[in-house]
């Protein structure tokens, strides 16, 4: 029996992982990357800290060119591809390439969405020039040039992508604001509570956010929103959402709904010998957009191709905004998951927490402003640990200040020693103490305390 | 008489002090030692507390296997007997049916001696010993970046000059506490101390900065740490580009751990993964120091490399007051490790399979090259074989408590009792002296004279201050007693200064070469760091300074991936179980559980409030703790200092390890002591008239 081929068409973090966990499964068949894009498969989701400085460019390459040559993955820079022929097996290439395949993944992502605004586009179909999108490296590029301190620059769309975009600009000097259409930024994840926090967090970072109101027009560096306001502006990011890139699917005769329709093996319900995984995938009537799920999808598709009995039964997932100064942390889908709800908001400190508790499982959580203990609810949440009644209100209170106490005579001070305060208060002077408890002669750490029990300078101790 | 300058019988620290009095020992401070400069713990200031108990062992046991009675027997006895049933189980089921069991504690010359015992008098490869359980990962990682492995490869005290000392899953204020007046001079001079540990220990108190990791989860902040010191361009690249090869594959592998992700990982907030790289970045001296909390894992090796690879992109190995260390644990961890009782090395850290390496050393001993065996099971396997068909069925213990420190201890107990034949040397009934036929009483520390190689490669001497009991002899008198009965080929001196003479030699080459120190130098020195060819070489306090130890003298970087660990909680298990010491007990208590002045609390489970709050556990009383392979009960202590998620036992008491994983480190064998899986809950009670907890509280423990 030949070696099965395997193709993968699309160069994101799902495919980079899916080869990934091939290599580690040594999966015997044949396998060929295509990648649209010119540049190795990198680390998408640190774009916006290139854009805001944080983050360089060349430390973005998440496998070389080598790394693939070495485990003997065919990985084509700059191809794209045309068409799959479900027929005959194949897929073809722009320049023309056919190339015959035994499976094939889709791992295709997203495209950015274009709001309905006038003018940005031009009559040859290209972008204006003073609008961007920010989805692949050379959106990045293209954007990062643009940049000019002291201009003024908004964005379009209040989701994650758009403050990230937004706080980055505005770090690197531009008058920044954003135009969000929904009531709230975040709106996907946050309630309205929590928007309104983080609104004020980029009030007071400088970054103006205008909600409940759609851009319509653009012309002579002035956007115009539906609220009547005109805003001018040197630049425009569209942030405003993507969706799944399921043109080929849809072409190549796959079940397509929002994304490509697929089962527990991550294989399209039409052709199990296509598979999907990332933002273009559709297993359970969702779809992601994020990378852990992506991630997800793609090892248990390798384990599956590997030979492993494993099924896809969806993903936990949790959205960070990466964004100096904003702290957001979403696990889940606070807005729309069953349960219980613990929260709290504090507006005076700008903060909002949200937990969804059911059957005493953290089932999804919202965390603004205040991520002091977004480690352990990540944990609770991830490992679905039952938790106690009083648990979700306590992760919520903060941590008790220790307040001083006097130690009392049987209290340990000395544990090298093992010596009591009562033990110490019993001596003379700091010498005596030494000589007849050992307190202070093993770490050192008692030193302080020991001197104060004692009534005398800690100095005199550091003989 | 005058006082003898000799070392603490405990850990790695190995700190000096002066014994006078013959009978009884007192100890008092040697504040020339530059160690501890005369500081000390209370298990050092009452090391003397082990003499003439009734507990000493002082004549050889034989056990009636059918009624469980011992009867005591003479020397010649026991040893006749020994060597008896050890020449008919190797005669019927061939050489490698006889294992040897060692441990760290011992000196150079004993483990040597072993090891030389096993491959010549019993031509057994089957040799292992505890140290497999200290520090094997970090040796591992070690050998593999530098070429070498010595714990520190720096006298402790640099410590002082750092600017930034990270120390990875180590509570030396409580394991080694005269090493925490090193991180003080360090502060007191405006230097700072991070501590990354499970459970805000007395060591974190005295730290600058704290960091709360899920157990298991170092190695991802190791690589979120790297990925941010690119981010911020801290990658000393001249260094890099110089001193080392191997970078570019590790700078891409870590392009994927950025702090969110790390955070979601290790539980540790991602602005404190920046803080932390952020700190080292500006820090003109770094020293990452890792212990057992990152090493006792079935990644341990990995995560010592992903944290070597930290220092090693900063530009700190091989700079004065700066680098990647080690704190080794047992008394001799150190030297246990280098001298041939490891079941695949020769003396001076030569491997048992380079062809050179066994000429040499079967030139020392006088033997024929081919007749030395090859490598050998590491320790837990060698464990787990014993009384199979393929395994040992005798098994010979020197200065080790298998019965409470191997992991998964119920099975290891069942496998020793599986043997035909278990001979234990100890200076006590031990909880392995009490399963054993045939136990040996031997010497102890100042009863007897020999070296140690403390934490830092410093080789010192431990003299002997006071006269053993009577009926007691030398380990090295049992091997040399058991050698001449076996027939062996070539005679085992019992003289220490002349075994440390031969070990010399043998060392002569190596890398761990102790060829020019001697019994005067050692004294005369205040210890000689190895590597120390000849009588006109300083010694080497200071390793790396101009090259590493590998052909090319370049140190390498190793490209780690994140595993985890190798069981992770679920509904039925759900908090991570770690482990570790208490300050007033060391290792599996045989010794200090005996000394009076030593508080023996007896084991108990560290709790966070909010899981003892769910399960209904108290402070002081019982809960009980279960894991996939046993179970314990044991008083909780409530305390605010532990994360929620996780549960913490000292390990030495009988219980601990019943509930440990033996899962292994792939390169370092080393099993997960750090982390499993657990389930706490509130025994049922038995008593009238004392409420229990309501089913539900369990349940939803």
């Amino acid at each position: 029996m030949s070696a099965e081929r395997l193709v993968i068409v699309g160069g994101g973090m799902a495919a980079v992982r899916l080869c990934e966990e091939l290599v580690a499964g040594s999966y015997d068949g044949s396998v060929t990357l295509l990648c649209d894009e010119d540049h190795p498969p990198y680390n998408r989701i640190l774009l916006s800290a290139v854009l805001e400085g944080t983050q360089p460019a060349d430390a973005l390459t998440l496998r070389s060119e080598q790394w693939f040559a070495d485990r003997g993955i065919d990985l084509r820079l700059g191809a794209r591809v045309l068409e799959v022929d479900r027929e005959r097996n194949e897929v073809m290439l722009v320049d023309g390439t056919r190339l015959p395949y035994d499976r094939l993944v889709l791992a295709t992502g997203a495209i950015p969405t274009l709001p309905p605004i006038r003018g940005l586009v031009r009559l040859d179909g290209s972008l204006h020039p003073d609008v961007h999108a920010f989805r692949s490296l050379a959106d990045c590029r293209r954007l990062d040039v643009a940049v000019k301190p002291g201009q003024r620059a908004i964005v379009v769309g209040g989701g994650l992508l758009g403050l990230q975009v937004a706080r980055a600009l505005s770090v690197r000097g531009m008058l920044t604001e954003v135009v969000e259409g929904a009531d709230h930024v975040l709106h996907s994840q946050l309630g309205e509570a929590g928007g309104r926090v983080l609104a004020r967090d980029l009030r007071r970072l400088g970054t103006e956010v205008y909600t409940g109101a759609r851009a319509v027009r653009l012309r002579d560096n002035v956007l115009v929103l539906d609220n009547g306001h005109s805003l001018e502006t040197d630049l425009v990011v569209l942030t405003a959402g993507g969706r799944p890139s399921t043109a080929l699917a849809r072409r190549a005769g796959l079940m397509v709904r929002r994304g490509v329709v697929v089962d527990a093996h991550l294989a399209s319900v039409t052709d199990d010998r296509v598979h999907a995984i990332g933002d273009c995938a559709e297993h359970r009537g969702r779809t992601t957009g994020f990378v852990p799920p992506a991630w997800e999808q793609a090892s248990v598709l390798a384990r599956h191709l590997c030979g492993e009995d494993v099924s896809y039964d969806g993903s936990r997932n949790v959205a960070r905004l990466r964004a100096t100064g904003l702290d957001v942390a979403v696990l889940g889908d606070p807005e729309r998951a069953v349960g219980e709800i613990v929260e709290m908001t504090n507006p005076i400190v700008g903060s909002h927490r949200r937990l969804v508790v059911q059957g005493g499982r953290v089932v999804a959580a919202a965390l603004v402003g205040d991520l002091s203990r977004v480690g352990l609810v990540t944990q609770l949440y991830d490992r679905g640990t039952v938790l106690g009644v009083d648990e979700p209100g306590q992760l919520l209170m903060p941590e008790a200040a220790a307040a001083p106490v006097t130690l009392p005579d049987e209290a340990e001070v000395c544990a090298c020693a093992g010596v009591t305060a009562g033990q110490i208060r019993a001596c003379s002077s700091l010498e005596a103490c030494r000589e007849t408890t050992r307190a202070t002669t093993g770490c050192g750490g008692c030193t302080q305390a020991v001197c104060e029990l004692l009534g005398v300078q800690p100095e005199l101790a550091t003989s | 008489m005058p006082a003898i300058e000799t070392h603490c019988p405990y850990c790695s620290l190995q700190c000096g002090m002066r014994l006078s009095g013959r009978r009884t020992p007192e100890v008092q401070e040697w504040a020339e030692f530059p160690v501890n400069k005369g500081a000390m713990c209370r298990k050092g200031w009452n090391a003397a507390g082990l003499y003439g108990g009734r507990e000493r062992l002082t004549t050889p046991l034989l056990r009636d296997r059918a009624t469980g009675e011992w009867s005591p027997a003479s020397w010649d006895q026991a040893l006749d007997v020994i060597a008896e049933r050890i020449a008919a189980i190797q005669a019927e089921r061939g050489p490698d049916s006889i294992a040897i069991f060692g441990g760290g504690g011992l000196t150079n010359e004993k483990a040597y001696s072993l090891g030389k015992f096993a491959r010549v008098a019993l031509r057994t490869s089957q040799i292992d010993y505890n140290g497999r359980w200290c520090m094997s990962s970090a040796a591992s990682a070690g050998t593999r970046a530098f070429g070498v492995d010595r714990g520190l490869p720096f006298p402790l005290a640099d410590v002082e000059q750092a600017d930034v000392v990270v120390l990875v899953g180590s509570n030396l204020a409580e394991t080694m506490p005269p090493a925490a007046r090193h991180l003080d001079a360090l502060r007191a001079r405006g230097g700072q101390v991070v501590v990354i540990d499970p459970r805000r220990t007395s060591t974190a108190t005295r730290a600058d900065v704290f960091l709360q990791p899920v157990p298991g989860t170092d190695l991802a902040l190791a690589l979120g740490v790297l990925h941010q010191l690119v981010a911020l361009g801290a990658v000393d690249t001249a260094y890099v580009e110089e001193r080392t090869t191997g970078w570019e594959d590790v700078k891409e592998s870590v392009a994927a751990w950025w702090p969110e992700r790390v955070e979601r990982v290790s539980g540790v907030p991602a602005d404190d993964v920046r803080a932390l790289a952020a700190q080292l970045a500006g820090a003109g001296k770094v020293m990452v120091l890792t212990a057992r909390g990152a090493e006792q894992h079935s990644t341990g090796s990995d995560t010592v490399l992903a944290w070597i690879n930290v220092a090693l992109a900063l530009g700190m190995c091989g700079k004065e007051g700066a680098g990647y260390g080690c704190l080794t644990g047992q008394g001799n961890g150190q030297g246990g490790r280098e001298h041939g009782q490891k079941a695949d090395q020769l003396p001076g850290y030569r491997m048992i399979d380079d062809p050179a390496a066994r000429a040499h050393v079967a030139g020392v001993w006088g033997v024929d090259p081919d007749s030395l065996p090859g490598k050998g099971r590491s320790a837990y396997e060698l464990l787990d074989a014993l009384g199979t068909d393929d395994g040992p069925s005798a098994m010979l213990v020197f200065g080790s408590n298998i019965v409470v420190s191997a992991p998964h201890a119920t099975h290891v107990t069942e496998r020793l009792e599986s043997l035909d034949l278990l001979v234990v040397a100890d200076i006590v009934m031990s909880e392995t002296a009490a399963v054993a036929d045939v136990v040996l009483p031997v010497t102890q520390w100042a009863e007897e004279t020999g070296t140690m190689t403390n934490l830092e490669g410093r080789v010192i001497l431990r003299q002997q201050a006071i006269t053993p009991p009577a009926g007691v002899r030398s380990d090295l008198d049992v091997i040399a007693g058991l050698a001449e009965r076996l027939h062996s080929p070539v005679k085992f001196p019992t003289d220490p200064e002349e075994i440390f003479e031969e070990l010399g030699r043998a060392s002569a080459g190596g890398k761990a070469d102790y060829a020019g120190i001697t019994y005067a130098r050692v004294r005369d020195e205040l210890g000689v760091f190895w590597p120390c060819p000849d009588a006109g070489h300083p010694g080497t306090p200071r390793m790396f300074l101009d090259s590493f130890a590998h052909p090319d003298g370049r140190a390498r970087f190793h490209v780690v991936a994140y595993r985890g660990a190798a069981e992770q909680p679920d509904d039925d298990y759900p908090v991570h179980l770690t482990t570790g010491r208490v300050l007033a007990q060391y290792q599996s208590g045989a010794q200090t559980r005996r000394v009076k002045e030593l508080p023996d609390t007896g084991p108990f489970v560290e709790i966070h409030p909010m899981l003892a709050g769910r399960i209904g556990a108290v402070d002081g009383e019982p809960v009980t703790l279960m894991t996939r392979r046993g179970t314990m009960t044991a008083p909780a202590r409530v305390v605010d200092t532990i994360r929620p998620d996780t549960v913490f036992v000292p390990f030495h008491w009988v219980g601990a390890n019943k509930l440990t994983n033996d899962a292994l480190d792939p390169a370092s064998r080393m099993p997960e002591f750090k982390a499993c899986a657990a389930r706490v809950s509130i025994p049922p009670v038995v008593e009238q008239g004392r409420q229990g907890p309501s089913r539900d509280q369990e349940v939803a423990s």
